[in-house]
């Protein structure tokens, strides 16, 4: 009679439960990670100057949208990526992470240029942030003071590679 | 009547909380995340849909380069110097190379003078098709984003060739340039700025021929002539609203005297004046660097300099024409190899008075057109 004690029911459950997960997650998972990967939705906030050349990529020689990526033109409440672009101030890093909170699940952050992975150029600025680690969770590091447009695509498909493998629950 | 209080005198009154509440007045917080602002906020009171008041709020991107340059030597400091405007990034280095050659009593090569002559064009014409690409995104044009942005490319490509770098070139240096040109650069220069040449007769028609564009932009935001010298606005904003005032003409500096060109202005100053200065001052840019290239003598590109230079005890004030007007530095030295004070005077930043002048009466609509038409670049006047 020992086995049928509450613990040995829950711990069955959980066993049950896994096995429906194994079955089920390999194909809505990557259903559901598919969808996710070619439709990301970057927010259109500027921080410092790398603008400059997330401008250029969404231009038509390096066209980022092909890569499903869509150009920053949608609301905050329907975006799913953000791409840090330079510089964060101390002035603007509390907008920073309010708009990282305001936007739905499931969410990424690409850091994109020195000044956003460690502060760059400006390191022993007085009013520049070294890194922004400390306000939003950053999945890519896209370095370079500008990165190239190209350097920047590569980022996004490292992003996109990433969502691939995440298990879906 | 000090100069503060002219200015303010010039200004409209700000409403009170309370005056605001009594007339049914709403305030929007345009900014810094939004499609037309970008790392700049705007408070704008709405009564209805016309603006009865406006804030400009800067200071998003400060990141102290004043102070930065007190603790790196002459050198040292090009590289951060230029970051407040990469579009534009020889043109924002080059007062600072003449201040500092000032101060360090050297004088750059004849060859070094027409490569930054070319360079700073160059440069100019990629901030202006930067410029004029944004704009067609803001007025809801798509086509305008992406035609100079693909012809930008070719200039970028140029600038390139020359220093190795896509925007952030770091080609100027005290004394000249850092290297000099490829031997193919001038054949290169020649058949892409004839390419780009017949490329800006057909913005004309798909731009500025556009009645989408003249809709939005004509008798948009009308800048007086009088309003525009009080206020200090420079550059395209300037000669838009009936100024023929350049820098290169008024101040030449370099080569700019031996080179023939006309300064551009347009009677109007409605946003549609102050977007077709630029494009007429394209056309200039290209017959400058052809005419800068046939001139170009052979020699060196670089004066010699001690590796960790001192300069003289003194204070120097120079200003150039870069793309959205006058930009200026002073540089004050004790005598050791960094600068005791750097100040510099960006355009953009003097844009803001006049932006809130034009904004208070217009259409909310409107707004767009207006913060960009007057070639306010964000993290240039942060600093």
């Amino acid at each position: 009679m020992k086995n049928q004690s509450p613990t040995n029911f829950n711990i069955w459950v959980g066993k049950l439960k896994e096995a429906i997960v194994k079955t089920i997650e390999p194909p809505i998972g990557y259903a559901i990670n598919w969808g996710r990967i070619w439709s990301l939705w970057p927010v259109h906030l500027e921080t410092a100057c790398c603008s400059l050349e997330f401008g250029a990529a969404s231009g038509p020689r390096y066209d980022v949208e092909r890569f499903g990526i869509i150009e920053a033109f949608g609301s905050l409440r329907q975006c799913d990526l953000m791409v840090i672009q330079g510089t964060v101030t101390r002035k603007m890093a509390p907008r920073v992470r309010m708009i990282y909170d305001q936007m739905p699940d499931p969410k990424y952050v690409i850091a994109m240029g020195a000044c956003a992975i460690t502060g760059g150029l400006y390191f022993d600025s007085y009013n520049v942030l070294p890194g922004i680690d400390s306000i939003v969770p950053v999945d890519v590091y896209v370095p370079g003071c500008p990165p190239r447009p190209e350097t920047l695509i590569q980022g996004c498909i490292l992003l996109q590679e990433k969502i691939k493998y995440t298990k879906f629950r | 009547m000090s100069d503060i209080e002219r200015l303010n005198s010039m200004l409209p009154n700000s409403l009170s909380v309370e005056e605001s509440r009594e007339k049914g007045i709403l305030t929007l917080s345009v900014g810094p995340q939004h499609p037309g602002s970008g790392h700049f906020r705007l408070i704008i009171k709405v009564d209805g849909d016309i603006i009865v008041d406006a804030e400009p709020d800067p200071g998003y991107v400060h990141r102290g380069e004043e102070k930065m340059c007190e603790y790196r030597n002459f050198m040292q400091n090009i590289p951060h110097l230029e970051r407040p405007v990469i579009a534009d990034s020889c043109s924002i280095l080059y007062p600072y190379c003449l201040a500092i050659e000032e101060l360090l009593n050297i004088e750059a090569p004849r060859r070094a003078k027409f490569i930054r002559v070319i360079m700073s064009e160059i440069n100019k014409m990629i901030f202006e098709l930067y410029w004029l690409g944004i704009y067609g995104i803001f007025l809801g044009h798509s086509t305008m984003f992406m035609w100079p942005m693909a012809d930008r490319e070719l200039l970028i490509d140029l600038a390139e060739l020359a220093s190795g770098a896509r925007v952030t070139h770091a080609y100027f240096v005290p004394g000249g340039v850092r290297n000099d040109l490829p031997d193919i650069f001038k054949d290169r220069a020649v058949r892409q700025l004839k390419y780009f040449r017949n490329r800006l007769n057909e913005y004309s028609k798909v731009f500025y021929e556009n009645p989408l564009f003249i809709d939005r932009t004509k008798g948009v935001g009308i800048l007086s002539r009088e309003d525009a010298i009080n206020l200090g606005v420079t550059g395209p904003v300037l000669r838009g609203s009936n100024v023929p005032y350049d820098i290169r003409k008024v101040e030449p500096y370099d080569v700019y005297d031996e080179l023939n060109f006309d300064v551009k202005y347009m009677k109007d100053g409605d946003c549609f004046a102050r977007a077709y200065v630029p494009y007429l001052e394209m056309y200039e840019s290209v017959d400058l660097i052809l005419q800068a290239l046939e001139k170009m003598p052979d020699g060196p590109v670089r004066a010699k300099l001690p590796p960790n230079p001192k300069g003289k005890v003194g204070e120097v004030f120079k200003r150039v024409e870069a793309g959205r007007g006058e930009l200026a530095y002073y540089v004050i030295s004790d005598g050791t190899q960094k600068p005791y004070r750097v100040k510099l005077s960006v355009p953009s930043f003097r844009a803001i008075p006049a932006m809130r002048k034009l904004l208070i009466g217009a259409r909310l609509a409107d707004m767009p057109a207006i913060y960009w038409g007057l070639n306010y670049w964000p993290v240039e006047a942060d600093r």
